[in-house]
């Protein structure tokens, strides 16, 4: 296999940063933390960035995101990268009227004084993942790469051994936080490239209930390259709310990974909205881990322009009486590309699963596309399982109904497509959140004043 | 007000209308019938402006303008309206807004300003009264989990909202009980005026006890083989469509 010069060039940099950011570790070096860093950067080593060769990436060529002259935000250069971002430049990334703990990282470092905290409540823990390492550090070590896994992806493998700024969120047992945590992680791309690696934690104890909101951002005109791992723990009977909104610039490439593990009657309910941006790669994946667990994957990706949005799944039933349920839509107009891998792996233990998936798109322009993956591995054999995909036009009998009421062939599409994406708004819980997309979504479509109705 | 010329139309290169004749002055009632697949349905998703039929002659003209080269929301708004035999299910769009929009792009049409939202639910509240449509219909999705009856009562509803100058009712009896049909014809002969005129597709003549028409049409492989009164009604539902078939069969063959 071949590799582009200048794939090896990112490649070589990373590892050199590594070099120099163990250098510069004292002590710290010898800790089993950092002997998992190590053995993630060797992974990296051997890997590689993925090129399409690799069938988890097939349609997602990340070669021209990488050619770009980055700056690591860790190791050599990472001075470089101190911010002068005020709360002025982030308060477009805050979702107006949410009434939420605000984390806003900075080319993954925390801005403490960009941040604001407002839950006061005992058993609960927000600060950088950092910080949380070095007050519990065998807490974090517990968990750290425990569930998301870096033998096969190169990209988490980096990221892991980076891993050192990102949130932290921990809920102790019984804890229900009302108010959302908003983790806005920005890259701040005015003078130079950045790749940022923000690295996530978050620990729900037995009973405890939380919402959490992701959301990434570039700033500037330079490349910006987000890679971001987050590993969630429901303990039994936890709840999670997890959003992530995703409306960056086309300078911007993300690839996100987050990896929950689900313990008996837990429930993780995911809402990934993906409105803009450069090439966006998300990665879920559940374990079901415990019985009767409760899992939502909802999606939600209405972009044009070139961009690319590849979302990939996995529901992986390991314990009997689990419920999986998954519905993404697409709306591709442009030249944009959707990717859809779903994949429900039904191990032969997990007897009485329920687990659903659908996958529907509309496809605007002749010059879009969809690629549709559905995989179902199913080893038990008292099971329902059902997947479904379609990529197609809207519905010409809906459209020529409404035309025969009057509204324009425009109109007409875009009232059809606002219902379309509903479907997957709905499924917003905090109500400030549902409004701020819709409102994203109606005036993109035109239809501001049907949404007043 | 819609003058029809020796319309014809085919549907995938297989010809459908071969040749329609029609004038509707306003205030009239025209009913039209005939036995399954002679082109009642084309002849009214021609006038509705469906894009899967081809037009391969003839003319139609509405209020002097050339009908056929009317876009369907063109047609709407000039005041023409279909009461669908299907009426399509749009889940996600709430029937109030739907209607909010369709009765808005209507007025703009008319060159009148958005109806103010205080006039518009009362208006629909009004209007749906007469449909005897629940409130709670209002705020479901167009048409979604309708019943039969629901669906043709929304259709006469819509029909009451968008006030049109003729309007199409295309087999709006079909799966109708005698209740429903009651409630669908009292609503359609409310709104009969000097002004509006309709054009009724049936299969059968039972609507027609309810909605009597002032002429009635039989269309027969896609000609109207005989026109006349209410009378003529009641002549087919006693014969039969065979009486037809028997008499124009040689005609149309040759």
């Amino acid at each position: 296999m071949t590799m582009s010069a200048e794939t090896l060039d990112l490649k070589d940099k990373c590892i050199l940063d590594f070099q120099s950011l163990e250098a510069s570790l004292n002590g710290q070096s010898k800790t089993p933390f950092h002997a998992v860093r190590k053995q993630a950067i060797e992974r990296f080593a051997e890997l590689g960035f993925p090129t399409i060769r690799n069938e988890e990436w097939k349609y997602t060529n990340l070669m021209p995101a990488l050619k770009a002259e980055y700056v690591l935000s860790h190791g050599l250069q990472s001075q470089v990268l101190k911010t002068t971002l005020t709360a002025k430049d982030v308060a477009p990334f805050l979702v107006p009227s949410m009434k939420a703990n605000v984390l806003v990282f900075v080319n993954d470092s925390y801005a403490p004084e960009l941040s604001t905290i407002i839950t006061t409540l005992n058993g609960v823990t927000v600060s950088s993942f950092a910080e949380a390492l070095q007050r519990s550090p065998e807490l974090v070590q517990k968990h750290f790469a425990r569930h998301a896994a870096f033998e096969n992806d190169a990209l988490a493998a980096l990221n892991t051994a980076f891993a050192h700024n990102g949130a932290f969120v921990g809920i102790a047992e019984g804890v229900v936080v009302e108010e959302p945590f908003h983790l806005v992680f920005v890259n701040d791309a005015r003078r130079n490239a950045v790749l940022s690696q923000p690295r996530n934690l978050f620990l729900l104890g037995a009973n405890a209930e939380a919402t959490i909101v992701e959301s990434y951002h570039t700033i500037g005109s330079h490349q910006g390259f987000m890679n971001v791992v987050g590993e969630v723990m429901l303990e039994e009977n936890a709840v999670l709310h997890h959003y992530k909104l995703q409306n960056d610039a086309e300078n911007s490439t993300f690839v996100g990974a987050t990896q929950v593990h689900q313990e008996a009657s837990s429930v993780f309910n995911s809402v990934v909205i993906s409105l803009a941006g450069g090439i966006i790669r998300n990665n879920l994946n559940t374990m079901l881990a415990g019985k009767a667990t409760d899992t939502h994957f909802y999606g939600l990706y209405m972009v044009g322009g070139k961009t690319l949005v590849d979302n990939h799944t996995l529901a992986d039933h390991a314990m009997p009486h689990c419920t999986s349920n998954e519905l993404y839509k697409g709306i591709l107009d442009d030249r944009s590309i959707g990717v859809f891998n779903g994949k429900i792996m039904v191990r032969q233990d997990a007897q009485k699963t329920l687990a659903y998936q659908s996958n529907r798109n509309i496809l605007l322009s002749p010059n879009a596309t969809m690629n549709t993956k559905p995989q179902l591995e199913i080893f038990a054999d008292d099971v329902k399982c059902s997947h479904g995909a379609t990529s197609g036009q809207l519905d010409g009998d809906a459209l020529f109904y409404l035309r025969a009421r009057g509204l324009s062939r425009e109109r007409a599409q875009a009232l059809l497509l606002y219902a379309f994406a509903g479907e997957v708004i709905e499924k917003i819980r905090i109500e400030a959140l549902r409004e701020y997309v819709d409102t994203i979504i109606a005036a993109r479509l035109h239809q501001e004043e049907l949404k007043a109705a | 007000m819609l003058t029809i010329s020796n319309l014809q139309a085919a549907v995938e290169g297989k010809e459908i209308l071969k040749g329609i004749d029609l004038q509707i002055n306003k205030g009239e009632v025209h009913a039209i019938m005939g036995p399954n697949g002679s082109g009642k349905s084309t002849l009214a998703a021609v006038l509705a402006g469906r894009e899967d039929y081809e037009i391969t002659g003839g003319s139609v003209t509405f209020e002097g303008e050339d009908l056929l080269e009317m876009a369907p929301e063109e047609r709407a708004q000039a005041g023409i309206f279909l009461a669908f035999q299907y009426p399509v299910e749009i889940p996600g769009v709430s029937n109030t807004n739907f209607l909010r929009a369709a009765v808005n792009e209507v007025r703009k049409a008319r060159g009148l300003e958005p109806m103010e939202p205080k006039d518009f639910l009362t208006t629909i509240r009004e209007k749906a009264a007469l449909m005897e449509i629940d409130q709670t219909m209002m705020s479901r999705s167009v048409n979604e989990g309708f019943s039969g009856g629901e669906k043709k009562r929304n259709e006469i509803f819509q029909m009451a909202m968008l006030d049109p100058k003729l309007a199409v009712l295309d087999e709006t009896d079909s799966g109708l009980d005698i209740d429903a049909l009651k409630i669908v014809a009292t609503g359609v002969n409310k709104l009969r005026s000097p002004e509006r005129a309709f054009v009724v597709i049936t299969h059968y003549q039972r609507l027609l006890d309810h909605i009597v028409p002032d002429f009635v049409h039989v269309l027969y492989k896609g000609r109207i083989v005989k026109s006349g009164g209410k009378e003529l009604a009641h002549e087919l539902e006693a014969k039969g469509y065979d009486w037809i078939k028997a008499e124009f069969a040689e005609e149309i063959a040759s």
